[in-house]
């Protein structure tokens, strides 16, 4: 059962080195025509709707360990079908690692395709953004417009098909033909394109891309008809740039979503989670203090940051924790046993081994058992807080208060009435459940989609579909 | 690492070598504590990383100091407080029969360090008097971290191979994996009685079995009366049904009254009945202690 790194390593290594290549020399456009027949030949059923509920919550019932026996028994047969299909995709399923080994088999076949597939979402969804950053500098405005016609057409069949992609992948990699990942992660990349370039093309059509604010002078227009000013494009291109600068917000948020995938899939304790993403922070924060500049971090690493940070807390926190190959698994290759050994002191030393901070997390238990709060409550306010571990912008409070500000907005949203006089003492939280509340009315982003869809499933009582309340109704 | 100076080795910790060293500029005397670092292993080991982060945090006058952490390409060299001796040697070095104010002082100084430890949600699951260190000057520290680790609130499931043996509670050698602080004060109970004796260990059992009888052959065989919920535990098995057989005056007879009360109450095999480290502090078994003790704060 034990991985070894002989059986592990390999697989990955290999296809990885495969899609970026192949992906290097590809044009957008080729890619875009390639991915689309692909898909159409592919009407792979969406995998959330396609497996049975129960199958579903097989999943997700991890995070919960203490009750899974009872269920594993109860939905046994119906998952046997699942099992079978499963199967039959991953040929390579023995060879994958298995994070605990004391499991019934569907389990283990079940935890580790998903985690297979997973996984390659999530490297692909980094790999794609770093690419966007750093390979395509030259082209910003052709790139542009491709994605505005794009928009137009494609748009409606994209969001239907979020979630195809895990499957078009898994029906890919049983393929024996020679590139299956290619189309994955250009997929994830436009998926990402398109994302961000929704919202901004639709601003295109009814009026000038940009107005300066009243009270600044708006260069662009002044200069608006000097063809060589390139006006029109002028402030999106300095964006552009701006973003190139270093990590951005929306990788973050990425990469935030990718560990939280890997915390489920490898049944990690949450605690485990919010840790390792306070490491990234600390890291990202601390580390142009106190590395040199080689020492510092590239686009290209940041998955490793957060791989080598959930190693750190696993080993701080879980039982048994992760052996250090599943960590290179879940990278799908992409980085070296040296370079994650590396990457762990260089955590440890920017942190200095300072692993005892105070996580939202725990701070939350405990308001809600003091307010005895229902689980299905908690839950919801754990949402708020996953939700929102996403936001760079709400990282500056502390974290008592984040938790307190969460379980507010989770009793403002069940209609519990006002704050009780227990938690009275932190009426200062107000402003924050407030910032919280607009996370959860931003418009769903596919690529960072996982912490809504975990919270949709019944395990977490689908307290992501607890209808969203108004500001308004918060502060009166 | 041209900084220290090694003098000697002192012995193998939990995942690595201690040495006796010297800072070169101070001459400050230290121990150093070797991790080798493999490019084939799991990187930092979890015991190291658990001893570093939690000894960082734990500053106090009876838990042993962590001056610093030097890293390596493949190594890590903790640098600790040196300490004379540990209570193990200290017995071993003993002629005749303890002082029983010594063992008063040190028994506070156990309970207070462990107190610290425990309103940090720290927990220590290795107490016994190897990794108790002693000073000249009377002073006794916790050392050792390996096996400690941050507990939550409520605990979880923790791993149920901890503590030496000798000094394991009933309820983990039933193979509990919920436990809490009271495990501390199980091996706080122990050695009080251990060092009430001058160092005899109160139970030497040669395996599990044998530890659990001979501890209820002293204090009576639990029940679900005495122990709700001792029968559910993982690896419960029903042993001889023993009475409380001997008296703690017999067991520890050099102890005061008070003294014999205080152990009573940290050898109590439901864990939920354990006086907890703080309250202990306040047992009129210290009334009179030496002030000089107790108002040492750090």
């Amino acid at each position: 059962m034990a991985p070894t790194r002989l059986a592990s390593k390999p697989i990955g290594v290999n296809e990885n080195l495969n899609g970026l290549l192949g992906h290097g020399i590809t044009t957008r456009s080729k890619q875009l025509a390639s991915l689309k027949s692909h898909k159409d030949n592919l009407k792979m059923p969406n995998k959330r709707k396609a497996d049975s509920p129960l199958k579903d919550v097989m999943a997700k019932r991890a995070a919960f360990g203490d009750i899974t026996n009872a269920f594993n028994k109860s939905s046994a047969p119906q998952d046997k079908d699942k099992v079978m299909v499963l199967k039959k995709v991953t040929v390579e399923t023995k060879m994958l690692p298995t994070v605990k080994s004391i499991k019934p088999q569907t389990v283990v076949n079940g935890k580790t395709t998903k985690t297979k597939t997973l996984q390659r979402v999530a490297t692909n969804a980094i790999e794609s953004v770093q690419k966007h950053f750093a390979k395509d500098p030259p082209k910003p405005v052709a790139t542009r417009a491709q994605n505005g016609i794009l928009k137009n057409g494609d748009r409606k069949d994209k969001l239907k098909d979020q979630n195809q992609s895990q499957h078009s992948f898994k029906s890919a990699r049983s393929d024996v033909s020679g590139e299956p990942s290619l189309y994955t992660i250009s997929e994830k990349l436009d998926k990402v394109n398109l994302d961000e370039s929704a919202n901004r093309s639709l601003d295109d059509e009814k009026e000038p891309p940009h107005k300066a604010p009243p009270g600044i002078t708006d260069f662009d227009l002044e200069n608006w008809n000097d063809p060589f000013q390139v006006s029109h494009y002028a402030m999106d291109i300095f964006n552009y740039l701006k973003g190139r600068e270093g990590i951005t917000q929306w990788m973050r948020a990425l990469l935030v979503d990718w560990m939280v995938e890997v915390q489920e899939s490898f049944e990690l304790n949450h605690e485990t989670l919010y840790l390792a993403v306070k490491l990234v922070d600390l890291f990202l924060a601390r580390s142009t203090r106190k590395l040199t500049i080689e020492q510092q971090l590239t686009k290209e690493e940041l998955q490793l940051l957060g791989a080598a940070a959930l190693f750190i807390a696993s080993k701080f926190d879980e039982r048994i924790p992760p052996l250090i190959d599943d960590f290179l698994y879940i990278c799908d290759g992409a980085y070296t046993l040296s370079q994650l050994l590396k990457m762990e002191m260089n955590i440890l030393r920017v942190v200095d081994f300072d692993l005892g901070v105070p996580l939202s997390y725990r701070f939350l238990r405990r308001y809600a058992r003091c307010a005895r709060v229902s689980m299905p409550t908690l839950t919801l306010a754990r949402f708020v807080l996953e939700q929102c571990l996403l936001e760079y912008e709400l990282l500056h409070y502390s974290d008592s208060k984040m938790a307190a500000a969460a379980l507010l907005l989770a009793l403002r949203m069940k209609s519990l009435g006002t704050w009780t006089p227990t938690l009275q003492y932190y009426t200062d939280i107000l402003p924050i459940a407030i910032a919280q509340n607009a996370i959860l009315h931003k418009k769903p982003k596919s690529a960072i989609s996982t912490v809504r869809n975990k919270y949709s499933h019944t395990i977490f009582f689908e307290v992501a579909k607890v209808p969203l309340v108004e500001n308004m109704a918060l502060s009166s | 690492m041209q900084k220290y100076e090694k003098l000697e080795k002192i012995g193998e910790g939990t995942y690595g070598t201690v040495f006796k060293a010297k800072n070169k500029e101070t001459h400050e005397i230290v121990a150093l504590k070797r991790v080798r670092l493999d490019d084939d292993d799991e990187g930092v080991p979890s015991s190291a990383l658990r001893e570093i982060c939690l000894l960082k945090e734990l500053k106090h006058k009876n838990i042993v100091r962590l001056y610093d952490v030097l890293h390596s390409e493949k190594k890590l060299t903790l640098v600790f407080e040196h300490c004379d001796q540990d209570l193990k040697k200290y017995f071993d070095s003993l002629n005749g029969e303890i002082d029983l104010d010594v063992v008063k002082s040190f028994m506070y100084q156990l309970l207070r360090g462990l107190a610290f430890c425990h309103s940090h949600n720290v927990l220590h699951r290795d107490l016994k008097p190897q990794n108790l260190l002693i000073n000249k000057n009377g002073e006794l520290k916790l050392a050792d971290f390996g096996l400690a680790r941050a507990f939550g609130i409520p605990v979880k499931c923790y791993s149920a191979e901890v503590v030496t043996l000798w000094y394991r509670p009933p309820d983990v050698l039933f193979g509990a994996k919920l436990y809490t602080t009271s495990i501390d004060m199980w091996s706080a109970g122990c050695i009080f009685a251990e060092l009430a004796n001058s160092g005899r260990p109160l139970f030497p059992g040669s395996d599990v079995d044998d530890q659990l009888k001979r501890i209820f052959k002293m204090l009576g065989t639990p029940n679900e009366e005495s122990w709700p919920g001792v029968t559910q535990l993982p690896d419960y098995k029903p042993l001889p049904i023993y009475q409380p057989s001997l008296g703690l005056a017999q067991v520890v007879p050099r102890l005061s009254q008070r003294g014999r009360d205080l152990l009573s109450k940290l050898l109590a095999c439901n864990p939920a009945l354990r006086m907890p480290a703080d309250e202990t502090m306040a047992h009129a078994y210290f009334h009179d202690l030496n002030p000089s003790v107790k108002n040492d704060r750090c």
